[in-house]
């Protein structure tokens, strides 16, 4: 259990001891062969066709890159990554924050709550969102009893979020409860005893402790959200098309693989980017908050 | 048998997949032109072919009134596979490992794909005599057919019905939501011919379509349009009422007011549109493959298929018994015919791919 908690949250402090790994290493190697077959070797082959498909040269990235519809595309995939962060974090970090309160009854009550439609086929709950979110759906007909008029929600980037935001919430809440249920409590009681009325050593002491847990869940649901297919292409409009549906369109209406190649490549050497530039900001704000 | 369908590609290459039946050369199918809906008894024992359809209802149909039959009279054993997927076609192809015989794809991918992912059907072992005229093709014949019409809201237009598809698009005098087909990974007839017809293109004029000026009519009353991209949503749009009129596939229509919608059809101007069945370059028996289509295309197959999908038969002479309903969506009846909007299939064929991508570029937009 500790060591899980370990993993999963980088506040409780120690790395692995080194040297832990030596004796053991060689049972990475079947995972190991696993990566290299399964991942390195198709990603190879991306690359290749994206600089190779219909002829040898950069001519599928110059496209991407002059192309308004592509960058657009790119940019919106981005901003909808970013909004269900947002929207995630908002609504989970309260959550995660209960669950280390009450006791261990609810508290089972609670990771259910987050887990069981973690279980569930994506493409039911995708369903499930639509049925509720069409014009003629729940959702509208309690607006519309409370007189908010029919709103469109379904076919529009504001249900794509939605049904992303719910799909990857437990990608949000359980680092942040991994990182919150390992602070010191007496923390507070102490900022407190020192005069810090309760909203202020909640903010000053708690939210900062928590912010490793705020990180990896961030970093965890924007990058995930990258890659969506299925959500956006069942709740979103075809007018609304992120990355992965304009990769689609490439590879399969017109088999211009080298396109689509190039557009996966994009997109990765972006996730790249950001999670390296993440990385610089953590190291900052861990350096300047100094040792533990 | 079958170790190739169950192997993936690097089993293959190692184990060599020895034994999948006679090789092409060995097929006899018998003395005389093929007959539509024959095959020579027990012709095929030992050959295993691979079936590939878009499941569903629609596949169910296909292996209850044609396959499935096939397999027991000429002794081949048929595997099924889906949904059609381009990608896999042309994987399978490229690797010169072609595990499907015989592939239902869209018309125009068929007809685009003739001599590069498909090959040449040989007229002596397919017999296309009963198929409506101007409907087959070098590389691949209709598997069914079916149309895209427009549909209207009774309630709210039963007193003045839309007469074409200007009217579709003329939203001073038809207020409300319409749903058009918004793949963008494709584009088919439909939408485009709509937009020029009510942009004041005369019907016979349409081709080569003007896809600048049928976008820009687009764009002009894009705000009622909302984009389907799968046939249950299509339904689902006409069932729940969120529109007011629709471009659909006729096989949807028909269920949606089976379940209850509250629309018409306006059959003026449809556009016919058909799968295709089709042999990928490089099959391992080209020949059995063919017989299979053969078979398919039988006057007792296409009835027993539109008796169960509702989509039209292809085979002239097929007299399915349907109920009243369902007669009223058949696209194939000299009536229905006379009706329809004259589809440049080879324009489309040719120009697919720049549709497709201004297409799927104005859709993003």
């Amino acid at each position: 259990m500790t060591a899980l908690i370990e993993i999963a949250s980088p506040a409780t402090g120690g790395r692995p001891r080194k040297g832990a790994g030596g004796r053991w290493g060689w049972l990475l190697l079947p995972s190991l062969v696993l990566l290299a077959v399964l991942f390195l070797v198709p990603l190879g082959l991306m690359v290749w066709r994206s600089v190779s498909e219909p002829t040898p040269g950069a001519a599928n990235y110059s496209w991407f890159f002059t192309s308004d519809v592509a960058l657009a595309t790119l940019v919106r995939t981005l901003t909808v990554g970013a909004v269900v962060t947002l929207v995630t974090l908002v609504l989970s970090y309260p959550y995660a924050y209960l669950m280390t309160v009450v006791g261990a009854r609810a508290r089972i009550w609670l990771t259910l709550l987050v887990l069981l439609p973690f279980w569930t086929s994506l493409m039911v709950r995708t369903f499930a969102w639509v049925v509720l979110l069409q014009d003629s759906g729940v959702v509208n007909q309690i607006l519309g009893t409370v007189g908010l008029g029919p709103l469109q929600l379904i076919r529009t980037p504001t249900g794509v979020v939605i049904g992303m935001s719910q799909v990857l919430m437990p990608f949000m809440v359980l680092p942040l409860y991994a990182v919150m249920s390992g602070i010191d409590r007496r923390l507070l009681d102490a900022a407190q005893g020192m005069g810090a009325r309760p909203a202020i050593a909640f903010l000053r002491v708690f939210v900062p402790l928590s912010l490793p847990g705020v990180g990896a869940g961030a970093l965890t649901v924007f990058i995930t959200s990258l890659g969506f297919y299925v959500t956006p292409a069942l709740l979103g409009s075809p007018d609304q098309a992120l990355i992965s549906q304009q990769i689609f369109t490439q590879v399969n209406g017109l088999l211009a693989w080298g396109r689509g190649g190039a557009m996966g490549v994009v997109l990765l050497a972006v996730t790249l980017v950001l999670l390296g530039l993440v990385g610089v900001v953590l190291r900052l704000t861990r350096g300047r908050g100094g040792a533990r | 048998m079958g170790c190739a369908a169950a192997a993936g590609a690097l089993l293959l290459t190692i184990t060599g997949c020895a034994g999948t039946g006679p090789a092409a050369a060995d097929v006899d199918l018998g003395p005389g032109p093929a007959v539509a809906g024959q095959v020579k008894k027990g012709a095929l024992d030992g050959v295993t072919l691979t079936f590939t359809s878009y499941g569903g209802i629609y596949q169910d149909g296909q292996e209850a009134a044609a396959v499935k039959p096939f397999a027991s009279e000429s002794g081949a054993k048929v595997l099924s596979d889906g949904p059609t997927d381009y990608t896999k076609v042309k994987a399978q192809v490229d690797a010169k490992n072609v595990t499907w015989d015989v592939v239902d794809a869209d018309t125009l991918w068929a007809k685009r794909q003739c001599g590069k992912m498909f090959m040449p059907l040989d007229k002596d072992i397919v017999d296309t005599s009963k198929l409506p005229k101007g409907t087959e093709d070098k590389c691949s014949v209709p598997a069914m057919s079916y149309g895209v019409v427009l549909m209207y809201d009774k309630k709210k237009f039963g007193d003045n019905p839309p007469k074409d598809w200007a009217d579709f698009l003329d939203t001073k005098k038809y207020p409300g939501k319409r749903a058009i087909p918004g793949f963008a990974s494709d584009a088919a007839p439909g939408a485009l011919e709509a937009a020029l017809i009510s942009d004041g293109v005369a019907p016979d004029k349409l081709y080569p379509l003007d896809v600048d000026r049928a976008l820009k009519k687009l764009t002009s009353v894009r705000s009622s349009l909302v984009f389907w991209d799968t046939g249950a949503r299509s339904q689902q749009l006409l069932e729940s009422g969120e529109v007011s009129m629709a471009m659909v596939w006729s096989g949807r229509a028909y269920s949606a007011v089976k379940n209850g919608a509250h629309f018409a059809p306006q059959w003026n101007q449809f556009l016919p549109v058909s799968d295709s069945l089709a042999v990928p370059v490089g099959a391992r028996n080209p020949k059995a493959a063919m017989a299979l289509i053969n078979y398919y295309l039988g006057a007792a197959q296409q009835t027993k298929l539109t008796e169960l999908t509702s989509y039209s038969p292809i085979n002239t002479d097929a007299k399915p018994k349907l109920d009243t309903l369902a007669t009223q969506y058949l696209t194939t009846t000299p009536e229905r015919q006379a009706q329809a909007l004259q589809v440049d299939n080879d324009w489309w064929a040719k120009n697919q791919e720049q549709v497709i991508q201004k297409w799927s570029d104005w859709l993003a937009r």
